[in-house]
Parts: structure tokens; C-alpha cells; sequence
């Protein structure tokens, strides 16, 4: 599988100033030393809970604001040949130059703000691609109407503002300018959160149908398990800016190895009265990310803390082919768990 | 043949509905808006007068060509050289040399329209793009764009005025009306500034961050359209006040000699020391000055009105 971005412990501190002199104090970790390798063609899912730095993970990668630390390397082709480009201090002109501000697009959470409320939709369609070709307006209107035509609407939907349409119509047409530059990397933010359940399931089997047609990659940020459980094939579990435990979907359902991804999976509501999980309930509060704790940032919360979590960080470590996750009891968690709580995985 | 709508062309055999849409929601909003505008005592106050200066102000085109002594400048009626009241050829009667005031009073009119709007509309311009840069560019330029900004907003206008224009002799109006708007876009940039700010962090300015816009574009394309209602409110409170220093400076004798306006009938009034005697000559040029900034001022509120509804009345739309 060909990778097409590799994040290299990649961190973003926002600082706190205080006192008389505005000195920075402290700073509030919003990535601490994030690895990720994105392959071709998958479709990566981001879950965790509030504030655990999922969208600051997708803002650096779009280049939104700036990291801290560490490396954003994307591979392209140039001239048949495979093309290593290292964007992490990449200004968004310098990406445009380089023609691989394209590459990289994303739909936003709320499709009622993300787009600007007194643009007509061909225009808001439009404006990716006049930024980065140029092209005939004949051209463009044929480009805009095909678009249009490919997530589900038609050309009656062009000359109307943003505000005339249904929440599920203006992410059809996020996604549209989304897609519009032909881009190979596309970060979705929570795209079905504002959405209500049925609409839900359009955007998805859009989406799905979208990434099979264009041969796009997906990292689908989301805090919603069952959608994540739809439409990746990976998933990436985060807690206070690191990823915790990787692995491919199914995996990660069946066979979770991190106290923390249990604890999540287990908040999943079933409709299975007989043989519902015990539902594992973390006591206390997610961690200030001003001071995380030291060692494992999970041991405050951990039900099967031991001497060694509170000192030693725990790193991302394959457990077997395909499965990383960051705990030092992650050869008999799934023992631990079994006995403590009686649950064997989520099918 | 394609028509260009907001730079994209249309294909009118194709699509004329979507155009014909296009336009009627403009239609629309604009009717909307008008009605609440009209329905508004303040604003039809404001309109009404505004329309009877507007005529006044046009008619003052006319009338040196029905006579030539009703020329407000240079016409001067032989038989008369001293002020005189109303009478059926001078309707508001004469100044001191025997030119017609119901002339002068409606060329006042249009030079009042022109200061006005030219420096609100200057000063608007130019608080504007001030406003969207300091506050979409932060940091040390807007600190140094908003310091120039507080301190010209401190600096006492008309003083600064009387100082120039007696150091540089008598000012052509163009100057003056340069000299307005330079001392009165700060306050409008602030305004502005304060938009930006919440604009410049909804997700529609980062979605078109992600398409590849510059900043440039952002600031013209995406910031300006969502903050212009603003600008015009404000516009109509700039004109009020270029009105009333403009007349302040002219009653001072330091407006453009050659040019009629209400501040210098004011000022040749006094001059002439007629000022006790001739209540025809100086009430007309005083109560209109009154009148008019009190319509670009009641046209304001009406406009915040529709811009702002939490302002609007229940039971109103």
C-alpha cells in the first residue's frame, strides 16, 4: 500500500500568556507527538472525545495553522515518479506554487457557516478552482454544473444563496467545493453532525460512493462510533492529543487493546437487552491539557492502573500485524477486561 | 449571446428562469427591506424631507437659466442694492447686492448634497478598507492602524480645519470636503474593525483559506460584502456631520468664497450686519441646515431599523 501522508510526531502547543508582562506560562497541548501514516485510497477515521484534539490534528494537516513540531510529509508524483514533500512549514502560497494546495481539501463541521451566506452556490463551487487554474468561464460553469450534477444536485441549484437550501443539501454542495480540484486527501470533519440521521446516511453513502468514483482518501474525524464504524477502514482512537490505539475497523470492534477504546465502545448504545456490555465508566474528568499527567496520559482515569503508567509514557506499539496501541498492560487488557467487566469485544 | 452576472456568464436561452429568480430575489430583499424602512414614522420623516431637498437641489439647475439675476453668485438684480424682503420676483428676497436668496438657498441645497455625500462616502471608503484590514490582519498593524485611528478621532475637527485653512489662505471645496473625511473615518473603522473580527473566524472564511484564496480576496470577496450594510448606515451619520462642519466653516468665513453654500448665506448675513435685521435672510439657510442633517440622521435610525432587528417593533416583520 502506498502511503500518501506521514505525520512524524507532530505537535501543536497553543500558549497561555499571564501575568503583568503577557509572558507565555504554559500552553495547552493540543497535540503531543502524533505519528500517522494515511495509505492511498483508505479512509481513515479519528475518533475521541471532546477537546482530544481531533480538529487541531485536521487544521495542521490542511495547513490551517501552524505545528509546534514534528513533520507533515505528503507524497505526490511529479513526472511519473513518486515525490516526497515535506508541507509542515509549507505558507499556503508556497503549497499553491508547488500545485499541491489541490491535493488537499476538507468539508467542515457545520454547513450552515462554512459557507459564505451572501455568495451565489456557483460561485462558492467555483472559487476553488478559479484560485488554482485557470479556465474559460465557459469551461468553469460546464466544470460547476457537473459537480453539482455528481453530489446529487442540478443545475436549477446554481444561481441560489446558501441560506435557500436543507442542511443535507448545503453539505452536498461543501462536499461539491470540496471535491472541485480534483484533490486526492480529503479531511472530513465531523461533516454529519449537524445533520439529522436519515439525511446522515445520504452523506455517507454520497461520500462512499464519491470516494470509489474519484479514488479519494479519506480521514473522516468524527466523535460518532457507528458512523466511523460505516464508512472506514481504519480507525484511530484519540485521547488528550495522541492517538492511543490504531488499528483496522473490525479489529478495533472485536478485539480493542487499550482501556480507554474499551471504555468508548462500551458508551455505544445497543438495542441488545440480553446481552448488552457492562458499560465501563471512567470516574473523574478528561485531564487539563495545560498538564497532562505524567506517564500514561490515561492512567488518572485507568481502572487498571500500575506503578509503571504513572512514570513511563507508554509508546504506540504494534501488538500484532496492522494493530498499534499505546498501554503497557496491552498484552492482557483483553484478560483484565473480561474478568473485571465481562465483555469480549464489540461485534 | 452569454450576460455576466457577479463575473460568471449566464446562457439566457437556457436558463432565463435562474436569471429571472436571480433578480427577483434581489427584488425581494429590497422590497422587504423597503417596506420595514417605510413603514418606520422616523424613516418616512426622513425620506419626505430628503426628497424635498433633492428637488430643491436640482432645481437650482434651473433657475439661472429662467432669469439671469437669479444666478446666486453673479446675478444681481439692477434695481435693488440694498436687502430687501419677499416679494413676487424675489420670493425669500435679497442679500445686500441685490441677489436672489431663494436662488442662493437652493444652490446651498445642492452644494450641502454634494459635501455631504462626497465625504461620507469618502470617509467611508476609507474606514472601511482600514477597518477590514486592521481587524483581519491583527497584530502590530492593527495596533498601529487603530492608534492613528484614536488619535485622529481625538483631534477636534473643525479646529484642525480653521488652523489649515488659515495657514493655506482660503480652501477650494474639494479640499475641505478631503479634509472631512480624513478626520472622520475612525470611527467607522472601528465599527468595521469589530465585524471583521467576528468574521474573520467563521468557517466560511477558513473554508476559502483550504480553496486557496489570498488574503486580498478574502478581505474584498468574502469580509467586505458581509460588513457594507454597516458602512452605509454609517454613511448617513458621516454626511450629517460633513454637512453641519462644512457649515460651521463657511459661517466662520473659511468656506470656498467662490461657492454659494447655507454656512456662507450665513456668513454674509452677519458680514453684512443684517444679521438682526433680515430675519428672511437668515432663518431659510439655518432652518434648512437643521432639516436636512435631521433627515440623513432620522434615515440613519430607520436604516439601523431594518439592518438590526432586534431594534424593530413586535408585531412588525
Amino acid at each position: 500500500m502506498k502511503k500518501i501522508i506521514e505525520l512524524k510526531n507532530l505537535k501543536k502547543h497553543y500558549p497561555v500568556h499571564g501575568g503583568v508582562l503577557r509572558r507565555q506560562t504554559a500552553s495547552v497541548k493540543a497535540l503531543d507527538g502524533v505519528d500517522l501514516d494515511i495509505y492511498k485510497g483508505e479512509c481513515i477515521g479519528l475518533v475521541g472525545e471532546s477537546g482530544c484534539g481531533k480538529t487541531t490534528l485536521s487544521k495542521v494537516i490542511i495547513r490551517l495553522c501552524d505545528s509546534t513540531s514534528g513533520k507533515i510529509i505528503l507524497h505526490t508524483k511529479k513526472n511519473g515518479q513518486s515525490n516526497l514533500e515535506d508541507i509542515t512549514k509549507m505558507s499556503l502560497r508556497g503549497m499553491k506554487k508547488k500545485g499541491i494546495r489541490n491535493k488537499l481539501q476538507m468539508v467542515f463541521q457545520d454547513p450552515a457557516t462554512s459557507m459564505n451566506p451572501r455568495m451565489l452556490i456557483k460561485n462558492i463551487i467555483a472559487e476553488p478552482i478559479c484560485e488554482q487554474q485557470k479556465i474559460s468561464n465557459i469551461e468553469l460553469e460546464k466544470r460547476v454544473v457537473e459537480l453539482l450534477e455528481l453530489v446529487g444536485l442540478n443545475r436549477n441549484h446554481l444561481l441560489r444563496y446558501p441560506h435557500e437550501f436543507s442542511g443535507g443539501q448545503r453539505q452536498r454542495i461543501a462536499v461539491a467545493r470540496a471535491i472541485a480540484t480534483n484533490p486526492e486527501f480529503l479531511i472530513l470533519d465531523e461533516p454529519t453532525s449537524a445533520l439529522d440521521v436519515s439525511v446522515q446516511a445520504q452523506i455517507l453513502n454520497l461520500l462512499n460512493e464519491l470516494r470509489q468514483r474519484l479514488n479519494l482518501t479519506y480521514m473522516f474525524v468524527t466523535h460518532h462510533l457507528l458512523v466511523v464504524k460505516y464508512i472506514s477502514d481504519r480507525i484511530a482512537v484519540m485521547y488528550l492529543g495522541k492517538i492511543v490505539e490504531i488499528c483496522q475497523t473490525e479489529e478495533l470492534f472485536n478485539n480493542p487493546m487499550h482501556p480507554y477504546t474499551y471504555a468508548l465502545l462500551s458508551g455505544i448504545p445497543s438495542t441488545d437487552f440480553e446481552n448488552k456490555p457492562q458499560r465501563i465508566v471512567l470516574s473523574g474528568d478528561v485531564p487539563s491539557p495545560l498538564y497532562p499527567p505524567k506517564g500514561c496520559s490515561f492512567h488518572t482515569r485507568c481502572p487498571f492502573v500500575i506503578d509503571d503508567c504513572k512514570i513511563l509514557e507508554p509508546s504506540l506499539l504494534e501488538v500484532s500485524e496492522g494493530h498499534k496501541s499505546a498501554c503497557h498492560r496491552k498484552e492482557e487488557i483483553q484478560k483484565l477486561i473480561l474478568d473485571k467487566f465481562n465483555i469480549n469485544g464489540f461485534k | 449571446m452569454p450576460i455576466w452576472i457577479r463575473g460568471l456568464p449566464i446562457d439566457v436561452r437556457g436558463r432565463t428562469k435562474g436569471v429571472f429568480m436571480l433578480k427577483n430575489h434581489y427584488v425581494q430583499r429590497f422590497l422587504q427591506s423597503w417596506k420595514i424602512f417605510i413603514e418606520n414614522p422616523l424613516g418616512k420623516t426622513g425620506v419626505i424631507i430628503l426628497f424635498v431637498f433633492m428637488v430643491m437641489a436640482l432645481a437650482s439647475f434651473v433657475v439661472p437659466h429662467i432669469n439671469p439675476m437669479y444666478d446666486p453668485m453673479i446675478g444681481i438684480d439692477p434695481n435693488i442694492s440694498i436687502s430687501t424682503g419677499p416679494s413676487l420676483t424675489h420670493w425669500l428676497g435679497t442679500d445686500n447686492v441685490g441677489r436672489d436668496l431663494f436662488a442662493q438657498l437652493l444652490e446651498g441645497a445642492k452644494v450641502a448634497f454634494i459635501v455631504g455625500l462626497s465625504s461620507a462616502f469618502f470617509s467611508i471608503v476609507l474606514g472601511m478598507v482600514i477597518g477590514m484590514i486592521s481587524g483581519y490582519a491583527g497584530g502590530t498593524l492593527d495596533t498601529f492602524l487603530m492608534r492613528t485611528a484614536d488619535i485622529i478621532m481625538v483631534l477636534p475637527s473643525l479646529v484642525i480645519l480653521l488652523i489649515l485653512s488659515s495657514l493655506f489662505g482660503q480652501f477650494n471645496i474639494w479640499i475641505i470636503v478631503f479634509i472631512i473625511a480624513i478626520m472622520r473615518w475612525p470611527a467607522v473603522s472601528r465599527v468595521i474593525r469589530s465585524q471583521t473580527l467576528s468574521l474573520k473566524h467563521r468557517p466560511f472564511i477558513e473554508a476559502s483559506k483550504v480553496a486557496g484564496a489570498s488574503h486580498l480576496r478574502i478581505i474584498f470577496r468574502h469580509i467586505m460584502p458581509n460588513v457594507l450594510p454597516l458602512a452605509f448606515l454609517y454613511m448617513t451619520f458621516r454626511v450629517t456631520s460633513a454637512i453641519l462642519v462644512e457649515a460651521a466653516l463657511s459661517f466662520l468665513g473659511f468656506g470656498d468664497p467662490s461657492q454659494v453654500s447655507w454656512g456662507m448665506m450665513l456668513q454674509w448675513v452677519w458680514k453684512s450686519g443684517n444679521m438682526f435685521h433680515a430675519p428672511y435672510w437668515l432663518l431659510p439657510p439655518g432652518i434648512s441646515i437643521s432639516l436636512l442633517t435631521l433627515a440623513f440622521y432620522l434615515l440613519g435610525r430607520a436604516m439601523d431599523e431594518v439592518l438590526d432587528p432586534r431594534l424593530r417593533k413586535e408585531g412588525r416583520a
